[in-house]
């Protein structure tokens, strides 16, 4: 089943005087539990795909549709409330709060996302999500002290504690070597799958398309 | 989760910095305050200290008390309306204790009213700061222009006027002294609105005092300085966020991405300011109020708990508003752009 409709969705970027179109009509819908990857050259537009449908910027055209609702004609707070409960992100940097410990930055993600479970409910999600993630014996670490591959696992437990339905990345692995790139890859295959978590992914790696449930290339602002 | 709190946690050295630079600001700021005040009470204790009302001087003085002679019947018909009402004058002089050492002074006299001691012909009651000079009650004072003697009656606390003592004196010896059969000015206490006298100009307690030539240019000056220094500390506000903020405007743009509301993150900035300024004006107040115990007698120094108050109100709001001035990019953060610019 569909959760998430792209519908001939259009993006132009205008720089002065000249109008480019990246996006050219996009169709495009994403399965439940499943991982769709995005790949193309660079500058083909998958990032910018990729935030429009995260509701980070709005569509020139098209429809971006979410559970039934339209999030293209939605008011920048109902946009907002949609991604801090019911989307989590991954980029290319981990992207830490620098002053909060491991297990304070997935607290802030449970506060963000109006998370509704008691203290010792919270403490006990962390826990799992932390074992989740195998991080669980740096809990109390500032992500100054973690190497790439645990600031990402770290950011991969924050995007996913608060069980959202959509999970963005944007080339989750290329900050990191190619046997941690793996291991963050075979994670997120995981916890999509335990989690029924719809993850559309973009990804310049061929090796890490093997994870992928469906492949989606784009080229010159169009999918085939 | 306290967010503000952590970040301060783990960032102490940037936020003592802050911390101490208001610290010594407003320390800086309550000290002047404090001696402003006090060089205004040293300068004027005798006219701020008697209740609100109304001035009148000759208006022919052009607005020098020193050159006004109020017109007896004039004086008598304003002091027949009200009883408190006083008419005074007032020049400075020298008195001489026995060893003939002088010592400045400013005589005023009276007529009958509860606001001025009441002093006997030969007699004269001190500002209390004379007892330094070692003079007691009972000694006997002397004075180049007076034939007799004055015998010191007593003394009364903080009637100073034009940074010396106050003498009071009986109007008697007075116009012998001064050569003069008329007053200087009638002070008609309780008065919300000057009734018009033809020949006189009324002055509010707050006017007259900014006739005095010495005041006006001290308490400008000083009062100048302490709001300076009022702007300054709210632009140190301003930059030091500002510069906090562009440090944080990726990690910012990050925070919003995952959801966060911008009020949130204003709240944390507010929260940080408050907890800063709160911190280094309590350190200040007290410093300040020890000050006022440790600095020395001589010293014209009036620091009230009430105006330290006022003042660190202000601080906090300069500080507000100086912080939500620079916050304003936390408002137009896009949380895209912060994603594409790689690692905060
Ligand atoms: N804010 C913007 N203003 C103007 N042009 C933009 C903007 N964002 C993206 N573009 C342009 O849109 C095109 C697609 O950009 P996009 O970032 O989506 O590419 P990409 O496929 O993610 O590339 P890469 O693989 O290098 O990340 C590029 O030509 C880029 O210059
Ligand atoms: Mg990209």
């Amino acid at each position: 089943m569909a959760i998430f409709t792209i519908d001939e969705v259009k993006k132009t970027f205008s720089n002065g005087e000249i109008e480019e179109e990246v996006l050219k009509g996009i169709n495009l819908s994403l399965k439940e539990g499943e991982i769709t990857a995005l790949v193309g050259a660079s500058g083909s537009g998958k990032s910018t795909l990729l935030t429009i449908a995260a509701g980070l910027q709005p569509a020139s055209d098209g429809q971006v549709v979410f559970e039934g609702k339209n999030i293209s004609a939605m008011t920048q707070e109902q946009i907002r409330k949609i991604r801090a409960s019911k989307f989590g992100f991954i980029f290319q940097f981990a992207h830490l709060v620098p002053f909060l410990t491991v297990e304070e930055q997935l607290e802030l993600m449970l506060d963000v996302s109006e998370s509704t479970l008691k203290k010792d409910e919270r403490k006990k999600e962390i826990d799992r999500v932390l074992k989740l993630v195998e991080m669980e014996h740096r809990r109390h670490a500032y992500p100054a002290s973690l190497s790439g591959g645990e600031k990402q696992r770290v950011a991969i437990a924050r995007a996913i504690i608060h069980k959202p339905k959509v999970l963005f990345a944007d080339e989750p692995t290329a900050s990191l070597d190619s046997k941690r790139s793996k291991d963050v890859m075979a994670l997120i295959q995981r916890l999509t799958q335990t989690l029924n978590i719809t993850t559309l992914m973009v990804t310049h790696d061929e090796d890490m398309l093997s994870y992928a449930d469906r492949i989606i290339k784009m080229s010159d602002g169009m999918v085939s | 989760m306290n967010m503000a709190w952590k970040e301060i946690k783990k960032n102490k050295g940037r936020f003592m910095i802050l911390g101490s630079i208001v610290f010594l600001v407003s320390f800086l700021t309550f000290i002047i305050s404090g001696l402003a005040n006090g060089l205004s009470q040293d300068n004027a204790a005798l006219i701020k200290e008697l209740p609100d009302g109304s001035f009148y001087m000759d208006a022919n003085a052009d607005e020098t008390y020193n050159l006004s002679k109020i017109d007896p019947d004039t004086q008598s018909n304003l002091l027949n309306k009200q009883a408190e009402a006083a008419a005074l004058s007032i020049q400075m002089g020298f008195l001489n204790n026995k060893n003939d050492k002088q010592q400045s002074v400013a005589f005023v006299t009276s007529t009958d009213s509860s606001l001025f001691p009441k002093v006997k012909e030969g007699e004269v009651v001190l500002d209390a700061s004379m007892k330094d000079t070692g003079i007691k009650v009972g000694d006997v004072l002397t004075n180049n222009q007076f034939s007799g003697k004055f015998t010191v009656k007593g003394f009364v606390d903080g009637k100073k006027y034009s940074h010396a003592p106050v003498a009071f004196i009986n109007s008697e010896n007075y116009k012998e002294m001064y050569r003069t059969e008329e007053m200087q000015l009638v002070f008609v206490p309780g008065e919300d609105k000057a009734q018009s006298v033809a020949g006189l100009q009324a002055y509010s307690k707050k006017q007259f005092l900014h006739t005095i030539p010495s005041y006006n240019a001290e308490q400008m000056s000083l009062n100048m300085i302490v709001w300076f220094l009022v702007v300054i500390s709210g632009m140190l506000f301003a930059i030091f966020f500002y510069m906090m903020n562009v440090q944080k405007i990726g990690l910012y743009g990050i925070l919003k991405a995952i959801g966060v509301k911008t009020g949130t993150l204003f709240k944390m900035m507010w929260t940080q300011m408050l907890l800063i300024t709160a911190g280094a004006l309590s350190l200040s107040v007290a410093l300040s109020q020890g000050f006022k115990l440790l600095s020395p007698d001589g010293m014209p120094f009036s620091l009230t708990l009430d105006t330290t108050i006022q003042l660190s109100i202000v601080f906090l709001v300069i500080g507000f508003i100086g912080a939500t001035l620079s916050g304003i990019q936390i408002k137009k953060v896009q949380p895209l752009q912060a994603i594409q610019q790689g690692e905060v």
